[in-house]
């Protein structure tokens, strides 16, 4: 372990997952996310990689923005409190040391292709049959059956096919222009991350069972699915009144007005006032306005009905304050209006420091912060035990320690 | 009803559920479908989602044809309660004793204002796991401000990095932090329980919305406070793969993402697609030439995509070895072949309502069961929990009755 590296979260705690064993034969974000969770909260983590490494050791951001496999700040994040093995698949001696850690694991988080993971003589079906208690949790893009099983598919593409995309920007947000505003995807992996929170689940339910059953299980998770599920409120509109949400601001699908992303003077916020007593607060905060009690605006239908109007109306008042004066408003008038944050912002703010959302590391001695664990788990809180591996930093510490073979 | 006979991972796991909206009433559907017994306190003064939109057609305003409620409700159990009345909420104490786990997302202080905070739960069930949940967590100066799903994303930073090259922070679609808080929540309740479990101690969850949309964006965090860089918003752009987008086809509002990533899939775009002679292109000859152009590049892929349909520019695409894949809309997702062909839509007769279809969980188990089922009537569990559960006789049931605590 890094004497460099530091954490502010809770010291020699143990987490809800203490004496649970993974091991993690992943690449990216969804699987080592997946066990990232586990990890966090405790559990003991191998993470095997192939020569050559993780490809997010290629990704970055680096310090500095000089590109160095031992400093990418994306593998920094997703591999916290893990141990680090590499080890060839291609070779029978490579299989073989995989084989054995499976042996030794509770858990096998994946998310390579099947070929690959046929060809290391990890195929789902394979482990799950020579080790009956190991809980399998395997991540593809679409599934493992299906007519697009043997498909291409990655992050931009599976949250597309996920319907995320069609409907960002999202409400109250709206593209003002269908065909020059494309359907969006944020500069992140969602759709892996959700993935990953999926697997991590999944295979938290396999476990709670084989407390029980003593049986092992398979947990074969479609990225695409991942994104999909999420969509609750929206396939209810579809399911009940057909029709589906699109980027334009559309009042018949979504309701009552106001509900809007505004423009203020040094910012945006979003305004939200569906109800009666909320569009009063709203007026009083405007300080009363004469056209807000005309009937043009002084009903829900006849808002909803003016919305064009209304934004404009109420743009030209947001744009005269900031969106500190306007969130002083909110408070004291009970409205829910929020305004935009710049990441900066919120990495500064007193909220995040007292809450320690975010904590202290050290890559390749570069003082960084990372997203701390999200959950506050009294009893049993998160705890950042070890910084990310270098690459095959552990293989003869945990050869020794979980195969008991000589160094 | 889709109950199968596998062994189901939250048998005899009782969840009290204080719910609203959609990110715990989330949370405890996963936990339902997974087996759990979860109790909803309703009250018919003030109803849990029963009133809102969409409602079966004909049956509008019916509290048991609300489809916001039915699609959020399946296998839960509706008790109800006017949590208004003193006695109301002791009823509410004595179920909290009998339970293992409760959850709420309320305004911070609510639950305390009922007298239904962890302080006093604790005392009449000491090992009860709770999990608080709050767009801005449950401490720090925040902790009061109101916020739905478009505040999450402002303050979370996840709008920083969404958005069209040049333009300002972009709201996501589908409320994506109440589900994917909800998902978490259902991790966090499960390691909860492992760890009872071991030690046969509960505890408080404190989750946040904005931490957990955190996790999706550690790289603009590494970045911000490693190199100090600001989030660039830059589309769908990757800073890695191009070309990496979504682009126009030749229908009427229907897109195509496409990701390419590295030389030999570069090569294999340009001759699926026709023009072996942007391979040669000096704009396009490497990725740092394809970012460095990335205008021109956009422009004549969207020259191409423009003229087919999206389902022929998707088969081109993926026979070429491509990611690639059609941004599909909610309406689409349902009846989509590859979810179907998983048996990830699922659906409930309600005796009201009728029958619809939705999302079940986005993973499949081979060893471990789920549990399916509609959502219940308004009160239609009162008794049996009153009596069965509380162990209330049937005379003070109906004094209760009598007085409008329970109905």
């Amino acid at each position: 372990m890094s004497a460099a590296t530091t954490a502010s979260a809770a010291k020699g705690t143990v987490g809800p997952l203490a004496g649970m064993t993974v091991v993690e034969l992943g690449e990216g974000t969804s699987a080592p996310f997946a066990a990232k969770l586990l990890g966090d909260y405790g559990a003991e983590v191998v993470k095997v990689e192939r020569p050559g490494g993780d490809p997010s050791r290629q990704r970055g951001p680096f310090p500095g923005g000089k590109p160095d496999p031992e400093a990418s700040g994306l593998f920094h994040y997703l591999n916290t409190n893990k141990l680090g093995v590499t080890l060839d698949p291609g070779t029978e001696a490579g299989r073989a040391t995989l084989d054995r850690l499976a042996a030794r694991a509770d858990v096998f988080v994946t998310n390579l292709p099947a070929a690959a993971l046929s060809e290391a003589g990890v195929a789902p079906a394979v482990l799950r049959a020579r080790h009956p208690r190991l809980i399998i949790a395997s991540i593809s893009p679409f599934g493992t059956d299906g007519p697009w099983a043997e498909r291409h598919g990655d992050e931009l593409v599976t949250y597309a096919m996920g319907g995320l995309a069609y409907s960002t920007p999202g409400m109250p947000d709206a593209s003002e222009d269908l065909l020059r505003e494309p359907p969006l995807h944020p500069a992140a992996f969602v759709a892996e991350t959700l993935a990953g929170m999926g697997a991590a689940t999944g295979t938290m339910a396999a476990f709670l069972t084989r407390g029980r059953t003593n049986e092992g299980c398979h947990v074969e998770v479609s990225q695409q699915a991942a994104v999909a599920a999420m969509q609750q409120r929206d396939f209810t509109t579809t399911s009940y009144l057909g029709g589906t949400y699109n980027r334009l601001t559309n009042p018949t699908i979504f309701g009552r007005m106001p509900n809007f992303y505004l423009p203020c003077k040094d910012g945006y916020i979003t305004l939200a006032a569906p109800m009666d007593h909320q569009w009063d607060r709203v007026v009083e905060a405007m300080g009363s306005p004469d056209w807000a009690k005309t009937p043009a605006f002084n009903t829900v239908g006849a808002r909803g009905e003016n919305w064009r109007d209304l934004r404009e109306r109420l743009k030209a008042w947001t744009a005269t304050l900031t969106g500190e004066q306007l969130f002083a408003l909110a408070g004291k008038l009970r409205l829910p209006l929020f305004p935009f944050y710049p990441l900066r912002r919120l990495e500064a703010s007193e909220h995040a420091r007292v809450r320690a959302s975010f904590i202290d590391v050290s890559i390749n001695g570069h003082k960084a912060r990372m997203p701390a664990g999200p959950l506050m788990m009294r009893a049993s809180p998160w705890s950042l035990r070890r910084p990310a591996p270098r690459l095959g930093e552990h293989t003869r510490t945990v050869l020794a320690d979980w195969l008991g073979e000589a160094p | 009803m889709n109950v199968t006979a596998k062994p189901l991972p939250l048998e005899g796991v009782r969840v009290l559920d204080l719910g609203q909206f959609i990110a715990m009433p989330f949370c405890t559907q996963w936990l339902g479908w997974l087996g759990a017994e979860v109790i909803v306190i309703e009250s018919r003064a003030h109803m849990t989602g029963r009133k809102a939109p969409p409602f079966t057609s004909g049956k509008e305003g019916d509290p048991n044809a609300s489809g916001y409620f039915n699609f959020l409700y399946g296998a839960k159990k509706s008790c109800t309660i006017d949590l208004t009345k003193d006695a109301g909420r002791e009823l509410v104490r004595r179920i909290a004793a009998k339970v293992d786990v409760m959850v709420d997302n309320f305004s911070t202080g609510v639950l305390e204002k009922l007298g239904l905070g962890y302080d006093v739960i604790q005392k009449v069930n000491p090992n009860i796991i709770m999990l608080s949940c709050g767009a801005f967590g449950r401490s720090g100066p925040m902790a009061g401000a109101m916020g739905f799903h478009s505040a999450v994303n402002l303050f979370s930073g996840v709008a920083d990095v969404t958005g069209y090259a040049d333009s300002h922070p972009r709201l996501m679609g589908g409320v994506l932090p109440d589900p994917m808080a909800g998902g978490y929540g259902a991790f966090a309740i499960m390691a909860a329980l492992h760890h009872r479990n071991k030690t046969g101690q509960g505890q408080f969850i404190d989750m946040g919305m904005y931490e957990v949309m955190l996790a999706l964006i550690p790289e603009a965090v590494l970045d911000l406070t490693m190199n100090d860089r600001d989030p660039v918003r830059a589309g769908n752009r990757d800073r890695v793969k191009a070309p990496h987008g979504i682009y126009p086809c030749g229908e009427d509002d229907r897109w195509i993402a496409i990701s390419v990533d590295g030389e030999a899939e570069w090569a294999a775009f340009c001759k699926a697609t026709g023009h072996a002679q942007w391979q040669s292109d000096p704009r396009f000859a490497s990725a740092a030439a394809r970012h460095a152009n990335a205008d021109a590049l956009d422009e004549a892929v969207s020259g191409w995509t423009r003229l087919h349909a999206q389902a022929d520019a998707t088969e081109t695409l993926q026979a070429a070895g491509i990611a690639a894949g059609p941004v599909l809309r909610t309406d689409e997702l349902l009846g989509h072949p590859q979810l179907r062909a998983r048996g990830m839509v699922v659906s409930s007769d309600h005796p009201v309502a009728g029958r619809f279809e939705q999302l079940g969980l986005p993973w499949r188990m081979d060893s471990v069961g789920v549990s399916y089922r509609r959502a219940p009537m308004l009160g239609e569990h009162t008794r049996e929990i009153c009596i069965g559960l509380v162990g209330m006789s049937a005379a003070e049931f109906a004094a209760l009755e009598a007085e409008g605590v329970l109905s």
